[in-house]
Formats: C-alpha cells, structure tokens, sequence
C-alpha cells in the first residue's frame, strides 16, 4: 500500500508494524479464500477493490469527509437507526469486528469467556489497530446482550462511548422505551454533527438507506436462483462491504452486479457444479473478515445461498415506511421498522423461528447450519429452539458453535461434511 | 492371497490413535487389519495398500482427507466417520436406531432413521473430554495399561466423585484422592463413571432410542460398557470388532458406488 | 454455644410448606420467584404468597444440559433442572412464576420455563439513569399487577398495597440491623450461619410472624454480642464476599473462606445485604412509582453503569471494617463476570486486597480454590494459622 496511508495511519496512533502485519495476514487469508474462486462475477472487482483499501482509501474519504466538517458515527449493532446519522450529514460505519486481533491485550480486560466478536472490537481497540474506531467522533454501543452491554464500560476507559438501551420485549412500553431511545439519540447526533434534523433530509436518508435494502434484497433473490450464480462467501462479502462502503456508491455498484447476476441466472450459468447441496446459515453475525464457516462450507460440497443474520436478512429484510412528511411521522416509521428486528436478544422472539422456517422454503435449501459464536448465550438457547421449528418443516439443522481461531476448522469440516452427507 | 476381483473394496479409517482396514468382496468382509497411526500415518496407510492395487478405495476418519489426496488412486474417495459409523452398524447390526461411537478424539452420537440414514448427529467440540484420550491419559496416571483400565476400574469397592471431565483437571483432581490415599481402583472407577455421564447427556440431546450400538475403540472398555448400561437402563449392544465398524462402513459405501455405477 | 432460635431458620423452609399445605383447598395463591427484582409487596397485596425457587444444588443440572448449552450458569441450569425434574417442593407449590429479564441466561430459559407453569416476565430496563426508566418500569409493575389480578381474582388495593409496603420496609430494617450485627469487632455469627438467617427472607406465609421470629432473634443476639462471644479468631481477616448470589448447596466459596482462616462478615450480594438499605417511600401517593423507584435501585450487575454497586460496596468496606474483598463470579454469568473488573479495580483503588474467583457449583476445584484463597488471605497481610472455630458455634 502507498506510505501516504502509512502517514494517516501514524495520525491515527495506530500500531504501524502490528498493523502492517494484519494487513498481510488479511490479504493472504483473502487470497486463499476468494481469490482462488472460479467463475466469479466482473462485478465482485469492486469488492476486492474496496476490501483491499478497507483501511486505506476509504479512510481516507473518512478523514477528507471529517476535514470538510462531516463526523464520523461508529456503530457495532443494526439497531442504531442509521437514517438519524445520515439526515445529519453524518457517516455510520459498522465497527464489529471478525478477525482474532488483539486478543491477549482484550483478556486483560474482559473474561476469557466472552464471546469472539466483543473480544475482536476491545482487541482492536487496545492493539490499536482499527482506523475506523479511531476516526470516529462519536461510538455508539447498545444494551443487545450481556456481554456487549457491559464491555462497554470496560471500553468507555478507553474511548468515550454512548449507549443505547435496546428493549427486550414487544410490548406496547417497549415501544416508548425504543421511541424515546431514538429521540435522545436524535439529539446527541444533532449535537455531535452540529446539525439540525429536518424533514427533508430525514426524508431523503430513509429513501437513501432503503434504496441500498432494496438492492441487497434483490441480491438475495438472485443469488438463491437454480443453479445458483453466486457463491455464498462473495454474497456475504457485498453484505459486509455494506457497513463500511458510502451507501449511495455501494447502492449503485451492487446494482450493476445484479444486473450482470441477472444476466447468468437468465442464462442459467451457475458458479457450482450440478448436485452441489443448496444450504442456509443462520445466527450470528459474521463481521470481516471471519469467513471461517462459510469457505469450510462451499469446500465440503455445498453452496450457501441465504444468510439469516445481522449481516444479511435481519439487516435488509425490512424497509422503512416512506409515507410520511412530518418528522413525528417519520421516526414512527423508523420506530416501527427497527422494532421488527428479530435479535435473539427479544424474548420469547417467535417470529425468528417464523422468519427462518419461511426463508428456508423461499431460497429452496436441504438443511440450516445455525452459527453461534461460543459464550453467545442468546444464540446458543435459540438454536434449541430453531432446530424445532425447522424440523416441523422438515428441514434438518446443524448448530455450529464456534470462534474466530482455527483451531477447530478440522473437526467442523467433518462435522459440515457429515450434515452434507446426510441431507443430500 | 486377497483375491484381485473387482467387486472387492476397501474400507481405510484413519483415525487419531489407530488405522483400521477393512476389505469387504461380496460375501462380505474377508480382511481386516488394525495397525496404530504413529507419527507417519501416511506411512502407515501406504504399508496397508500394498497389496489393495485396483480396489476402490474409501477413506474415513481425520485423515480421510490426507489420504484421498496423496493416494490419487483411480478409485478413492472420502466420506466422515458418522456416515460410515452409521453405515457399518447398519450392516451388523440392522435394527439399530441410535449409535455411540467414543474413538480416540471424538465422541459421536448418531440418531438413524428406519431405514438407516442418519436423521441426527452430535459431536463433542474440540475439547477431548471424555474421549479414548480421556481414559489413555488417566490411565497413564494411575499407571495401568490401557487395555486393562476397564477391568481394573471394575475392582472397586466404592464409587469416588470425579466432577471434572477436563483432562487436565481430572488428573489434578485424581492426584489429590491418591494423596488422601484414596485406592486407585476407586479413582479409575469414578473417572469412568465421569466419562459415562458426559456420554449419557449427549445421548439424551440427540434422544436415547433402542437397540443403542456402542462402538469405537472404546467400546471394549468392559467398564464404560456396564456403566453405560446401568445409566441407561437398557441393554448396549457392542459389535466384536467394535473399531472395525468405521472402515467396515466406508468399505461398504465403496460397494454401494460399485453398484451404482454398474 | 449454639443458638436455639437459629432451628427456625433453618427449617424455615419446611415450616414453609407446612403452612401452605394447611392452606390447602383455598383459594390462595403460590407465586414462585427467582429474583430480588419480583416487588413482594405487590404479590401479597394481590393475596399471593412469593416464594424463592430452587436453583443452589448440583444435582439437577445434568438433567438441565439435556436442554440447555453448557455454557450457561449454574444457576439458571440447577433452576431449570429442578423445574423440570419436579424436584423443587416450592416449584411444586407455586401456581405461576414470576421472571425478569436480568440476564440473557436467565431471559431465555424463562421461554422453556414457560411451557411448564404460567409465567410472566418483567422487562427491566437496563439503565436506570435515562429518563424513560421510571416510568417503564413503573408500567411493567403495573403490567405484573394485572396478571397478578388476573391469577388470584383479587383486586389489589391500594391502602393494602401500602400496608404491605410497610410491613416489607420493616422486616428490611430488621435484617439489616440483623446482618449490622456482623459490624461489631467481634462478628457475633460466622458467614454460613449469617447465610442462613438471610436465606429465610423468603420463605414466609405470615409476614407477622417471620417479623416476630426476627425480632426474638435479635434479643437474642444481643445479649451474644454484649458477651463479646466470636466464632472467629480475633485476628481474622474480615472479608467482603460480593457477586453472584448463593445460598445452601451452593455455600462452597463462602465455607472454602471461613475454612481458610477468613471471617466473613459481610455479603453483598443478593442472599445477603443488596437491598436491605434500599426501603420504598411509604409517604409516596402512587404506591407504584414508590415502587419502581425502591426496585429499580437494587444495584444489580444488569444495568449499566451499575454506580449504585460501587457506592454500596465504598461504604460497607467502612463499616464492616473489611480487610479483604472476594468477588465470586458463576461461570459464564457474563454480568458479573466483566463488572468484577470494575469492582476490582475499585476495590483496590481503596487499598483493599480483592481477589476474583469464577466457578460453578461442582466440587471438581475446591482444592485449587482452597489454595488460591488461602493465598490471598496469607497476601492480605494476615497469618495464614489462623482457623476459623466453626465448633464454638456449632
């Protein structure tokens, strides 16, 4: 990489050589696992494009956008209501992190047994070694799990941090509860950007952010197509780009790949060999760059077509309602839609099971690996309850727990392979 | 001589302790062998080959992989050791529903459905609790060969409470009742009973069945065998080469592609 | 030197079901809780009767696993495998559950509770200082009212609610003057026998009577306190013991300190003195919002930030004279768990050695436990020869 970003870097008080390393680690580990695909789409060059200056160029639009006076928001969660940030001039980057960076540093801190993604933001934090969370003015944290929730006081030593209670239930108090959420948070964006929210640039960020949902959500009608065009791994890739990438560029770039995706599923082109077994993930996230589970997946004779998780469906499923002029009216309709989210956060979260069950017949799979992340004690308890419901339905269910090392990559092969075998 | 026919095929089970050949011609299975894996397990497998030459070959177990990609024979292919496990006690064993396998790094748990497919499965995560490893090293520990820890442990005279099924833990735990002057017959048995408990829980998640097969190498611990039938109360059905079942299953998924491709 | 009224704690438990069971045939309900957040007052002003459910025992969990991850505390397993087993007396008992979403642990398992008994869930907010907490948790009190009304068929009244409140308000002042006890130079009660006492806090039919029992018991322990009497070396180490709760059968932490040499005179956590400070306003005109502001100051690691824990624990150091803090952790409580690093370094900031152990409810680690805390104490700068004379109580 050009030294002008080692400079940035050094601004930014990064660890420049335990940084240079990651980066040479993340490129092999890219390499490895996307470049070495076959049949991919011309338009996936943009996404190696932008991964390959994920700490490079797009920080520096970051820092040239902070110059002209934008503020940088940084986000580790789909409930923080991103048309607030954006009706504000802000921009919201996604700071969840995937990769086992920083980890001795973060355990002296945190529990050994805390999950894999809290320990990788802490990590990244202390090794300093995450430009994004340094070129923030304002990190959002919200009250999802146990575990994120109180790593955030932890990380409040570090880095000032606010906090967003998120409801538990879907009761009618909730709703205030999440209402009156979104209004405190209206205003410390309003505070920290500087700028008032009006109805036309609330207007303008919910048409914006929903027109990126739209073009994800026909990436995932496309790639669920027989064959299927795209493999799971690059799907997931454009998913995650999603969190970092401006939203109007990515929106129009994701656009032509659909059209060229269009073109092969008109064509029937497939990027897998003919009988290969159609599967689901489902669970947690999975933030850049752990593409563990899904490469050991597409290498054990399965393609994976849809993702239900945060980085994926929950986070495109939903729209929010444009109909409204007032600004009352429109934080009602974002109300609204952030409420659907269906986190295993929420209890009793039926409609998880509900949303699982259905997408699985949508896409056409044979059979759901759930991924946990271990000590997620939301998603693990959940599991129990998915693999029923899908059972019901007559599709098998595998539960994945798991982390970001790769100590493990063995015995999940033959465990995923074994799933393949037995729903083929 | 092995006769060279065609319909002849061989079963390989590469697993973390022993390899397990089986070849199996239309009558059934006419050889088996069992040979540990060492350092060189490739080594191992090549020795074991020689005399295969044109047989198709399907591996299984932890180095199914390993195997398939060093041995490009024409006829080689690799399946996991739950669907040869499966398919192994299926032959032996027909009306099986559920089967426990306890190798030498795994324990595994397999639901089969009328017709014996697998319908559900349960794997330990990578910890090597209650595993052949598990009693390997606690026998280590007390200084008992490992073929004769199950009979020893069955010398007991009361039943000590091992709680911790970390190895590691275990044997600190087993080294403080020798210093209490516990007999060590006493501590083999309460490590067993650990190991049958973990087992049993996983049994239970997957959903206990009967006719249960135990196989695995740790099948021919007499002690876990008795243990296991007390705890579930119901009768294990163990097979006579229970570490044979594996490469039997993958020999016979290699007839059943014969078949399909004549 | 053993105290005769201490029988009646510790058959409290079967006192308990005696009452019930001669309760039989009418129309009264058994509610069964789980938390210090469930609001008593308002259970027995809807003319139920709460009771703490089973979950200190190893014994169920296994049972528990068949459902449950592994990872997951101890408590919310034994719970849930005494549930499920039908082995808690109290569970059988009760006609409903009350739960509250503390922890992530706790909020789910409560969705396989629930296919076992009718069971209604509060919703807590997680931080107490935003404006919208009050009056949240004051609506969810109201919601856990309805289905209380909805479950007992009585209406709760107001001027009832507010007599229960009084009643509740002094048998906190009660205990808390008991637990004060332990604050004297020479701490009258040892830890497992002060657990006890504070165990029996809700295990009572009549609220007049269990005031009547704890008042007999403190005539009772101050004429032992007047006579200097100790169970503990004079020179033991006065140790805090804060974190999870525990309780009988799951003391092993508590018993491993005292048998090390350490006298603990204090508890802060939810068996112990959480909550004994906190009385709800009895001038208050809406008895609900008096309410909500008394539960939602319980300084539960659930919340964040949780201040109202560290400013708890400043000042009982200064009172109970503690040298040595020990915060005890279940495995895989997540809460506690990451907040120890808070209270650690809080604790230290005082000058107070504080030692954090995370466990679980198996027998698997008493010995490296016994050294680690026999360790900290001998650190703490006090001799490690000490014993603690347990048979000068018992």
């Amino acid at each position: 990489m050009p030294s002008s970003h080692e400079e940035m870097w050094e601004k930014l008080n990064l660890d420049i050589d335990a940084h240079a390393g990651l980066l040479e680690v993340l490129g092999k580990f890219y390499g490895d696992i996307y470049m070495s695909q076959q049949g991919r789409l011309r338009g996936m060059e943009y996404l190696d494009f932008v991964l390959s200056e994920v700490h490079g160029l797009r920080i520096k639009e970051l820092q040239d956008a902070k110059v002209s006076g934008r503020k940088v928001i940084g986000t580790f969660c789909v409930f923080v209501p991103e048309e607030i940030v954006l009706a504000a001039g802000g921009i919201q980057i996604g700071l969840c992190a995937g990769a086992e960076v920083g980890k001795g540093e973060a355990e002296k801190v945190l529990p050994r047994n805390t999950c894999a993604l809290i320990k990788s933001f802490v990590g990244f934090k202390l090794a300093r070694l995450c430009p994004f969370i340094e070129s923030c003015d304002l990190i959002v944290g919200e009250t999802t799990c146990d575990g994120k929730k109180k790593a955030y006081e932890i990380f409040s030593d570090y880095s000032p941090i606010y906090v967003m209670e998120i409801p538990q239930m879907k009761n009618f108090s909730d709703r205030e509860l999440w209402r009156s959420e979104i209004l405190r948070f209206k205003t410390q964006v309003e505070e920290t950007t500087g700028n008032k929210i009006t109805a036309d640039n609330l207007k303008e960020a919910i048409h914006l952010l929903n027109n990126r949902r739209r073009v994800l959500q026909r990436l995932n009608r496309l790639r669920a197509a027989v064959p299927v065009p795209i493999s799971g791994r690059d799907a997931l890739l454009i998913n995650q780009i999603s969190f970092y990438d401006d939203p109007e560029r990515f929106t129009a770039k994701i656009g032509e790949l659909c059209d060229e995706l269009e073109e092969r599923v008109k064509n029937g082109t497939g990027i897998a060999p003919e009988g290969t077994t159609r599967l689901m993930l489902s669970g947690c996230p999975m933030a850049v760059p752990n593409w563990k589970l899904p490469y050991i997946i597409e290498s054990s004779g399965a393609v994976v077509v849809g993702e239900e998780s945060c980085i994926g469906t929950r986070n495109t499923r939903d729209l929010v309602d444009e109909s409204a002029g007032t600004i009352e009216g429109m934080i009602d309709a974002i109300l609204d839609r952030y409420m659907k989210i269906d986190c295993a956060c929420f209890t009793p979260n039926t409609e998880r099971q509900e949303n699982i069950v259905g997408m699985a017949r949508d896409v056409g799979v044979k059979g759901v690996i759930h991924y946990a992340l271990s000590f997620c004690q939301p998603y693990t308890m959940e599991a129990y309850k998915v693999e029923k419901a899908l059972a019901k339905a007559g599709i098998p269910m595998l539960a994945i727990e798991t982390d970001y090392s790769m100590e493990d990559v063995e015995q999940l092969k033959t465990r995923v392979e074994a799933f393949v075998e037995m729903v083929r | 001589m092995i006769p060279q026919q065609n319909e002849s095929v061989v079963g390989i089970d590469i697993g973390s302790r022993s390899i397990e050949l089986v070849v199996l011609d239309s009558g059934g299975p006419v050889r088996q062998v069992k040979v540990p894996t060492t350092f060189d397990p490739l080594g191992q497998c090549r020795k074991l080959m020689e005399w295969t030459g044109g047989m198709r070959v399907v591996a299984t177990g932890y180095g199914r992989k390993l195997f398939a990609e060093s041995f490009r024979l024409e006829k080689v292919s690799a399946i996991t050791e739950i669907q040869a496990y499966a398919l192994g006690t299926r032959y032996l064993h027909p009306e099986a529903k559920i089967v426990l396998d306890i190798g030498g790094q795994d324990t595994k748990v397999i639901s089969l459905s009328d017709t014996g497919k697998v319908v559900k499965f349960e794997m330990n995560d990578r910890c090597a609790a209650g595993t052949g490893k598990f009693l390997e090293f606690m026998a280590t520990a007390l200084q008992v060969p490992l073929e004769e820890f199950g009979g020893f442990a069955l010398g007991s005279d009361r039943r000590v409470q091992i709680s911790s099924m970390c190895t590691v833990f275990a044997e600190s735990e087993a080294t403080s009742l020798m210093a209490r002057g516990e007999r060590p017959e006493n501590i083999a048995m309460g490590l067993h009973a650990a190991i049958v408990q973990r087992t049993a829980a996983m049994l239970r998640r997957v959903g206990i069945s009967t006719p249960l097969v135990f196989a695995g190498g740790v099948a021919h611990n007499l002690c876990v065998r008795q243990l296991l039938e007390e705890e579930l109360r119901q009768p294990v059905i163990v097979p006579e080469n229970p570490d044979m079942v594996g490469a039997l299953g993958a020999a016979l998924y290699g007839r059943n592609l014969d078949r399909s491709e004549t | 030197m053993k105290l005769e009224i201490l029988k009646h704690f510790e058959d409290i438990g079967e006192r308990f079901l005696l009452d019930i069971s001669e309760l039989d045939g009418t129309d009264t309900k058994v509610a069964g809780i789980y938390c210090l957040f469930a609001p008593t007052e308002l259970v027995r002003a809807a003319g139920a009767i709460p009771v703490s459910l089973c979950g200190k025992r190893e014994k169920p969990i296994a049972d528990a696993e068949e459902t449950l991850p592994p990872n997951l505390c101890p408590l919310i397993k034994s719970s849930y495998g005494y549930a499920v087993t039908n082995t808690c007396p109290f569970f059988a008992e009760s006609d409903f559950l009350i739960g509250e979403t503390t922890c992530d642990g706790k909020k789910k398992m409560y969705e396989f509770l629930g296919r076992i008994k009718p069971l209604h869930l509060m919703h807590l907010p997680y931080s107490t200082t935003e404006p919208h907490a009050i009056s949240f948790w004051r609506d969810e009190i109201l919601r856990l009212g309805r289905f209380l009304e909805e479950s007992t068929g009585q209406k709760i009244d107001r001027d009832h609610l507010r007599f229960q409140i009084r009643i509740h308000n002094r048998i906190r002042k009660l205990l808390e003057r008991i637990a004060r006890f332990q604050a004297a130079e020479h701490a009258p009660l040892s830890g497992l026998t002060m657990m006890t006492v504070m165990e029996s806090k809700s295990f009572f039919v009549y609220p007049e009577k269990y005031l009547d029992m704890l008042g007999e018991f403190i005539a009772e322990m101050e004429s032992v306190a007047a006579s200097g009497f100790s169970p503990f070396e004079p020179d033991a180490p006065r140790v805090l013991l804060t974190g999870c709760p525990l309780g009988k059968g799951s003391e092993k932490v508590l018993r491993i300190i005292e048998e090390s040499g350490g006298a603990v005179v204090c508890m802060e956590n939810c068996t112990g003195v959480k909550g004994l400070d906190l009385l709800v306003d009895e001038e208050e005109k809406d008895p609900f919002l008096a309410l909500a502001r008394r539960y939602l100051q319980i300084p539960c690691s659930c919340t964040t930030p949780n201040i109202g824990r560290i400013n708890l624990l400043d000042r009982l150091i200064s009172q109970y004279r503690i040298d040595a803090v020990v915060d005890l952790t279940w495995h895989c409580c997540h809460t506690y768990n990451i907040e120890s690093r808070v209270v650690g370094d809080f604790v230290e900031g005082r000058e107070v050695p504080f030692l954090h152990v995370e466990t679980n409810y198996s027998t698997s680690d008493v010995e490296q436990l016994r050294t680690r805390i026999e360790a900290f104490l001998e650190m703490a700068g006090c001799r490690s020869n000490v014993r603690f004379a347990n048979s000068r109580l018992n």
